[in-house]
């Protein structure tokens, strides 16, 4: 995608002269949107109201794995308030699927999960929706299901899809490096099998979406949506249209943390607007978040690693098998990342990796924060820990001598050009008392480190480009507007854009709006995962910010009749050196009134230098333009009575490069230890017979107040070379190394090693007393044979 | 059936035909139009829904809109007056404590319940008082703050 023309047209950074700095970049700010929120007047998607719209439900299957016989909607339909009932035989019926395409937006002749959608409702209230599903005849043959995906892939087990056979989705394997002579040289081999659970993202705002089409046969979508650009190409090609003829409006947002990609319901809501003839809203319940929803995809981890007596790491073997549920969303890339970024970690030569993503009876399964490098973190992690207390070094210690650094190329050419790895650890070491405590050990309290290494954007995530692309429109009000097709779910990636344009053009952020994305006016934006958002879309506005300020300083040497080169930008005035002066807003007519009426408009992108999407058979490629690190160190203390285990500090060190909004990125790392003690300790789907049993808040437990522990967290910035301003993503390793750090804590305070999330009170409890009893008899046995 | 309720909301009087079904959730946000009060989950679970009935936090999608008859209800539209952001609205900003905002409005309620029975709680009774209301962006620490600084804040007002 390296257009030298395109390349060509980007301006090259002015000096820095000729805009008086406030340093709107590294100031705390609480975010653009915070009073808006705070008053209750920012408009989520269930507050909006389209003039005649109805409200769309879905019938779902109570069955994990069955044919569909019959639908008879003919009772539905009658019911007064009805405008339309769907089922496949009403849709183009065309395989849908962000990365393979495996799924009908509407089950075809057979459903593969409990929740699998058959028919839809729109009618004039909920109430009546809710009713007609009721009055929906399905006839089902029941099939044979299989949940476990180690089941699945068995000979003979029930297959869900019959392109797939033993229903493995994909399955790849790779070697690097002399693997099997590193394993022969190393002083001690560890094998272990560590399993991650299936989990909510439990944003606190359910997903909906709202569908109209025009006259003209055009659609438009408004979405709470992480990727409205890349929902416009694959909502397009699921209904078989041009992508030029959907529209899609990003909706603010109440959290999203990876869940809020493409969904399928999103193509019901249009498919029901469509046979309605009017604007259609459906809006999840909490249970149907639970039962249709995303959640995050679970894995079973066998890993071996070798080392050195001296600690020095030496092979690693990791064959890794993800449970895809019954379609797939994005679980390739998923698998990709857990397969490839921990290896990355630290200094590794020899890899051997296998990893097969496998389809169960079960609700899909997808994005969530981490996006597969936390389930491989806390394995891996975990391994690290039990390799340093067998080699009998400190775990820090061993993680410090064996510690990725800047200028690396990883074993899987990753190009580290900023790494704050082992300042972090030794950060986290004297905030957390690491020495002492560990020096000074108390009967069932552990203090465990873990550490961790994530992406900038992933390359690998969309075949076509990667990259951000921005418009910043100065009116005739002074003002800026800063288009991106990048999306703010919450996270605070507006503040940062809005940072670094005042920054630019030395506004203040009282100047700048950041409107949410629109497919029809915004640049085209894949779209806020993989920890992108401030480090492509922070440098495209950056783009665009210098070329709008080049070109208000050429508008306002003619307005103000100055020699070129010779204007300043200060606090919202172009100012000459002879005194005279102009506002942004004079400087915006001057240009209006000379073009026409037209605004003075930036434009800039950035495409991140020297990266390439992975080699699709070996995964080999650098990925991301720039690598952030974090440390987190756990101190917890169990009750031995009742298995509880309470986290009682959590000392954070991060490298994300510069910190554009401190208060911001503190926000980032104490959610993400919130979700990540959740998935340690609390959080777990509970699917029985392929049905979902806790799918409330009542039975499902996330973190509340009375959980969370004492934080601090502190940053290290090193300068990274491609991010704005040195910046580097921060969102997802906020919660990469917090549950592999509270298991190695449980270990310290034990000497139990848990492999299975989460750790709950119950497997403490049998744990605990699974030692008890070892030890018990063992004594006994030594007495016996003495 | 419909039946008639009286209802002071944010100060103002309103007179609404219900179904006994409705809840006061359903109510504010579809009758009124005061969609600051968010619904997540429909079950009293989240504390998303939080106003204050004469006073009290209640989960409003548990509460019928009949049973609200002569009764007062505080929503977040009604804490602000006009451009002034209620000190809690103000700590809650100047803290960081709001990401996505969803559950704001809700922990603002529930803090307001408890800042006017007790003004100066310690950390634990501002996290106790707190734990019917989730969130999953922010790890609660910036909340819990801002309640604490608004109370002192509160206090230093009532003081002067």
């Amino acid at each position: 995608m390296a257009d030298p023309e395109i390349t060509d047209l980007i301006s090259p950074a002015l000096d820095s002269n000729h805009v008086a700095r406030i340093g709107v970049v590294g100031m705390p700010h609480p975010g653009v949107d915070a009073r808006a929120k705070a008053v209750g007047r920012l408009e989520y998607i269930t507050d909006m109201r389209l003039p005649k719209m109805l409200e769309g439900k879905i019938l779902r299957s109570p069955h994990p794995h069955a044919r569909i016989l019959n639908v008879d909607t003919q009772r539905a339909t009658r019911l007064p308030g009805v405008r339309a009932v769907i089922t496949s035989k009403d849709t183009p019926r065309l395989l849908y699927g962000p990365m393979i395409a495996d799924q009908y937006p509407l089950a075809v002749d057979r459903v593969r999960y409990v929740g699998d959608a058959v028919a839809a409702v729109a009618a004039i209230d909920t109430y009546t929706a809710t009713e007609a599903l009721s009055l929906i005849d399905v006839d089902y043959e029941i099939l044979p299901p299989v949940f476990d995906p180690m089941e699945a892939i068995l000979p003979g087990a029930p297959q869900l899809h019959d392109v797939k056979t033993r229903n493995i989705a994909l399955t790849a394997g790779w070697q690097r490096g002399e693997v099997d002579e590193a394993f022969r040289a190393s002083d001690v081999i560890l094998e272990q099998r560590f399993q991650t659970q299936l989990v909510h993202q439990c944003y606190m705002e359910p997903m909906a979406a709202i569908a109209a089409w025009d006259t003209h046969g055009r659609l438009t979508l408004w979405l709470p949506i992480q990727v409205p650009g890349l929902a416009q190409w694959n909502y397009a090609a699921a209904l078989g249209l041009a992508p030029g003829r959907v529209r899609v409006v990003q909706t603010e947002m109440g959290g999203a943390f990876g869940g809020k990609l493409e969904h399928s319901f999103h193509l019901v809501c249009a498919l029901l607007s469509q046979a309605a003839g009017l604007p259609v809203r459906i809006a999840y319940t909490r249970e149907e978040e639970f039962e249709a929803g995303l959640p995050r995809v679970p894995f079973v981890i066998d890993l071996r690693v070798g080392a050195k007596r001296d600690g020095t790491l030496m092979a690693k073997q990791a064959d890794l098998f993800a449970d895809n549920g019954a379609y797939t969303s994005y679980g390739p890339a998923i698998l990709s990342a857990a397969a490839t970024r921990s290896d990355c970690l630290y200094r590794l030569n020899n890899v051997r990796t296998s990893m097969t993503l496998v389809y169960t009876n079960k609700v899909p399964t997808g994005c969530f924060r981490g996006f597969g490098n936390l389930q491989m973190h806390f394995a891996n992690e975990s391994m690290m820990d039990m390799l340093a207390y067998e080699l009998g070094v400190d775990p820090l210690d061993f993680r410090l001598k064996n510690a990725t650094h800047a200028g690396d190329v990883t074993v899987h050419g990753f190009q580290i050009g900023s790494c704050g790895l082992s300042e972090c650890l030794k950060q986290a070491a004297e905030l957390s008392r690491w020495r002492e405590t560990r020096s000074n050990p108390r009967r069932l309290h552990g203090i465990g480190v873990a550490a961790a290494i994530h992406v900038s954007s992933n390359r690998s995530f969309v075949p076509e480009f990667d990259g951000s692309a921005a418009i910043i429109r100065i009116g005739a009000d002074g003002k800026a507007t800063v288009l991106t097709g990048e999306v703010d779910m919450g996270q605070g990636s507006k503040t940062v854009f809005a940072q670094i344009a005042a920054e630019e053009l030395g506004l203040t952020l009282n100047d700048i709006s950041v409107p949410n994305a629109d497919t029809d006016l915004s640049p085209f934006g894949l779209g806020t995962w993989g920890s992108r958002a401030t480090t492509l879309g922070g440098n495209a506005v950056k783009a665009a910010a210098e070329d709008a300020r080049r070109k208000l300083l050429t508008a306002a040497t003619e307005l103000l009749d100055a020699r070129p080169g010779t204007l300043v930008i200060e606090g919202g005035f172009v100012r000459a050196p002879d005194g005279a002066r102009a506002s942004f807003a004079d400087v915006a007519k001057h240009f209006a009134y000379r073009n026409g009426g037209a605004p003075i408009l930036g434009q800039g992108h950035f495409v991140p230098p020297g990266v390439v999407p992975s080699d699709p058979r070996t995964k080999f490629g650098n990925v991301s333009c720039a690598y952030p690190f974090g440390v987190h160190v756990a101190e917890v203390e169990v009750n031995i009575d009742t298995g509880q285990v309470r986290v009682v500090r959590i000392v954070a060190a991060h490298d994300v490069g510069k910190v554009v909004n401190p208060l911001g990125a503190e926000g980032q790392v104490e959610g993400g230890i919130a979700q990540g003690m959740g998935f340690a300790l609390m959080e777990e789907m509970q699917v029985i017979s392929g049905k979902p049993a806790n799918p409330n808040f009542r039975d499902y437990k996330i973190p509340s107040t009375m959980d969370m522990p004492e934080i601090e967290c502190s940053f290290i910035e090193s300068q990274d070379p491609h991010g704005p301003y040195g910046a580097k993503g921060l969102a997802e390793p906020a919660i990469i190394p917090t549950p592999p750090a509270i298991a190695n804590a449980l270990f310290d305070a034990l000497k139990i090693r848990f492999t299975e999330l989460p750790i709950t009170p119950q497997k403490v409890l049998m744990a605990i007393q699974q030692t008890k009893a070892h030890e018990a008899s063992s004594y006994r046995g030594g007495e016996a044979s003495g | 059936m419909k039946h008639t309720i009286a209802i002071t909301v944010n100060g103002t009087e309103e007179r609404l035909q219900v179904d006994a079904r409705q809840t006061l959730l359903e109510i504010l946000r579809e009758d009124l139009s005061l969609t600051g009060t968010k619904q997540g989950c429909g079950m009293g679970e989240c504390g998303a829904c939080t106003v204050l009935v004469d006073g009290m936090a209640v989960n409003a999608c548990l509460m019928l809109a009949i049973r609200c008859d002569g009764r007062e209800v505080l929503t977040i539209e009604g804490l602000s007056e006009g451009e002034q952001l209620h000190p809690l609205q103000q700590a809650f900003v100047e803290q960081g404590a709001i990401q996505c905002g969803f559950c704001t409005p809700g922990a603002i309620l529930s803090s307001k319940a408890l800042l006017d029975t007790n003004p100066s709680p310690d950390e634990a009774e501002v996290r106790e008082s707190l734990a019917g209301n989730l969130c999953r962006c922010t790890g609660y620490a910036k909340i819990v703050k801002a309640v604490l600084s608004a109370s002192k804040h509160q206090r230093g007002i009532a003081r002067g």
